[in-house]
């Protein structure tokens, strides 16, 4: 699968709470959510045939576009920092 | 001498801009040449940069970068809306006052208009806050 159309498959997370000497870095797989909602999607899979039947829009070519969204957040970084805490959050 | 630099100086010359004010002008416009990517790179992201004095946190500085990826993945929904929807979008937006197609809204155009964001550079200064808004 293209690197272009996975959504990001992990974000990094540095806390540092106002008064904290030492922050919290996380590394979230996310790529675990994405794993543990693809069980669910199979599930919705009919429902949303029929829906693209009864609303008249192209199933595969709808879920081409979400995973392209999805995809899209890929480099996505927000940092917020003042004097008592540091926040950054980065998706990869 | 660009046709932007000229513009400033014309205006001192002519009055409507204090010395001061020109050349803030010119500085933000040089900061936004340097940052502006270099023409034939693809733009990649769009980048917020707010740097404050909040009177309970006191100084505070945000950084944000979005993907342009995610503003071309964007127009790609818009392929997926049924036909008639789309006449009743564009009806609504015309409705408004707006005459603009959907239908129009194709990857070729969008990468247009993009393109033309690379000079972007919103520059905003003043005491309390200083905001830049330009794409990399």
């Amino acid at each position: 699968m293209k690197a272009e159309i996975l959504p990001p498959l992990t974000a990094s997370v540095h806390v540092k709470p106002a008064g904290w000497r030492f922050g919290i870095r996380l590394w979230l797989p996310l790529f675990l959510i994405w794993l543990l909602l693809l069980p669910l999607f199979v599930l919705a899979l009919p429902f949303l045939f029929v829906a693209s039947l009864v609303f008249g829009f192209r199933l595969l070519r709808s879920l081409g576009a979400v995973m392209a969204v999805l995809a899209g957040f890929k480099g996505t970084k927000v940092e917020v920092e003042n004097p008592g805490t540091r926040i950054f959050v980065k998706l990869n | 001498m660009t046709d932007k630099r000229r513009q400033i100086l014309d205006m001192l010359a002519s009055g409507k801009l204090t010395a001061a004010e020109a050349e803030r002008l010119i500085a933000a416009l040089e900061r936004g040449t340097a940052m502006a990517a270099p023409a034939g790179e693809k733009l990649k992201y769009l980048r917020v940069l707010v740097d404050t004095v909040d009177e309970y946190d006191g100084p505070t500085k945000v950084n944000v970068r979005v993907p342009m990826q995610l503003l071309r993945a964007g127009v790609r929904l818009t392929g997926v809306i049924p036909t008639k929807a789309r006449d009743q979008v564009n009806e609504a937006l015309r409705n408004q006052g707006i005459p603009f197609d959907i239908n129009k809204l194709t990857p070729d155009n969008l990468e247009e208009m993009v393109e033309q964001l690379r000079e972007l550079s919103v520059d905003v200064d003043n005491d309390r806050a200083k905001v830049r808004v330009f794409c990399e």
